[in-house]
């Protein structure tokens, strides 16, 4: 489970995080939710330790993030982390030769899944590629949890579509996974935890599910009338 | 230890391309300051003794025999020396922040990758030493060649022999370069790894506190220069020396190891800590 208690995140004079709370738990998707600005990518790029928080903690299974918890947790940032000049088949090795975790029959079942060729330069790439490399690099590691930053941001309703689809299929299967997005509505059904963020905080936290048995009610309906008021 | 030779040889990759441009350029520039130094000295022997029918003697009186110092002081020599220094010199900022700036996210990667920080940083001070000692080591090489090249083109009545110590110990900044003990070559190169990883601790706090870091950075690296300079302030304005050069030696030796250590504690405390990507 990754549990972040009470953090709190100053970038100069501007506070963004003011005591964020919630867990994620493995086999589940949690989605944090929040206009521009608010804090996702910080709480994101916090989990991982690569940003430092000014107060507060955050345990992965019960621990602080070290050097091996990136056997375990990976992220997905909305830009590619490989560099330009390299192909994908080399980006595949690289992470081949520094991860134990690295799942080369899932890495090749993801290239023919996305339809992608191992000889593209990395710079070569549409918008909708370069993420699909993205996710490949990171749904590629047998890892316990995915963080996934915006990974429909930007590109185009084919690529969004085959990327859906990643998150109904064997290969999120079991996997704890937060995922900052906008584009609620591609995987609105397959949300298990929302965190909505407004200011720094979280607004309200609920279980998609249990609020559409017991409330009849979507997720942008609760997003509505929380953002809305 | 594995991942961290590993990124060694992924650094090394990374810069290959423009390495090998340097030491394609230093070849050249270096075998053309040979021959076009030779050619000159050449003509000018020519013109003397077969046009103005001067005896080799009197032409030798005046113009002296040639050697490889005339080689050393040409542009063509001590450019391309100049120039890898020059780049290897960016390179040391640019091995940070290229992975930072514009659309280059690596260092997502970098910072992710299931090894501890400290290998990152000592991969990249690696590659920057292993580029340096290349070149140095290239130009171990390039000496004898080169002397070579001025023995076939100049007559031996002409030219004036001098054995590699002689050409590195007549030019002082080949001298630098090519200290003439272990001893001197451990001071020279040890000083050198020491100030590249003083800039990248620089580096690492302009990385982690931005503008204030800079401040921040200018302060570490003046108070890792009093530091390391300290036994010689103390020999200068304290002690008015009392010590002998051994023992100044070997207190600069310590707080060079202590600067050093100090340097690497500090930038592995940011990059585990404080480093924002």
């Amino acid at each position: 489970m990754i549990e972040v208690k009470d953090i709190t995140k100053k970038f100069g004079r501007k506070q963004v995080l003011r005591g964020v709370t919630f867990t994620a738990a493995k086999g589940e998707i949690t989605c944090l939710i929040g206009i521009n600005g608010v804090g996702k990518t910080t709480i994101l790029n916090a989990i991982m330790a690569l940003t430092p928080i000014n107060s507060g903690q955050i345990l992965i299974d019960g621990a602080k993030i070290n050097k091996k918890s990136y056997e375990k947790i990976t992220f997905i940032p909305d830009a590619i982390t490989m560099l330009p000049q390299m192909t994908i088949g080399q980006s595949m090795q690289f992470m081949q030769d520094f991860y134990e975790s690295w799942n080369q029959e899932r890495a090749t079942e993801l290239l023919g899944f996305f339809k992608l060729k191992p000889e593209e330069k990395i710079s070569s790439l549409s918008k909708g590629n370069t993420a699909k490399v993205n996710l490949l690099l990171g749904l590629a590691l047998d890892v316990d949890y995915l963080l996934m930053d915006e990974p429909f941001s930007g590109i185009d309703i084919f690529s969004r579509e085959q990327i859906a689809e990643v998150f109904t299929s064997h290969l999120v299967e079991d996997r704890g996974v937060i995922i900052t997005t906008h584009e609620i509505n591609d995987i609105e059904h397959l949300i298990d935890q929302v965190i909505l963020l407004d200011d720094g905080i979280v607004v309200k936290a609920f279980n998609s599910e249990e609020i559409r048995e017991n409330e009849g009610k979507s997720v942008v309906d609760v997003m509505r009338e929380v953002y809305q008021q | 230890m594995n991942r961290y030779v590993k990124l060694v040889n992924f650094e090394l990759g990374r810069f290959m391309k423009v390495y090998i441009a340097l030491i394609g350029i230093t070849i050249i520039s270096q075998l053309a300051a040979v021959i076009v130094v030779s050619k000159s000295y050449l003509n000018n022997a020519n013109q003397a003794m077969n046009v103005d029918h001067m005896a080799i003697e009197t032409f030798i009186e005046q113009y002296g025999r040639m050697s490889f110092n005339d080689v050393t002081n040409s542009i063509f020599f001590i450019g391309p020396i100049a120039l890898c220094i020059v780049t290897l010199l960016i390179y040391s900022l640019f091995i940070w922040y290229r992975d930072w700036f514009g659309k280059n996210t690596f260092i997502y990667r970098l910072l992710m990758l299931p090894t501890a920080r400290l290998n990152v940083y000592l991969a990249k001070a690696s590659a920057i030493f292993l580029f340096v000692l290349g070149l140095v080591g290239l130009q171990i090489l390039l000496l004898p060649l080169e002397r070579m090249i001025l023995q076939w083109m100049v007559p031996i009545d002409l030219r004036w022999d001098l054995s590699i110590n002689e050409m590195i110990r007549n030019f002082d900044r080949l001298g630098i370069m090519l200290p003439y003990s272990i001893a001197e070559f451990a001071i020279h190169y040890g000083i050198g790894f020491m100030a590249v990883i003083v800039l990248f601790t620089i580096i690492m706090f302009e990385r982690c506190y931005r503008l204030k870091g800079i401040l921040l950075g200018i302060g570490y690296g003046a108070l890792a220069l009093i530091v390391f300079f300290l036994p010689v302030f103390v020999q200068e304005f304290m002690l008015y020396n009392y010590f002998y050069p051994e023992e100044l030696f070997m207190l600069m030796l310590v707080t060079g190891l202590l600067v050093t250590a100090g340097s690497i504690w500090m930038s592995n405390h940011l990059l585990t800590r404080k480093i924002r990507v």
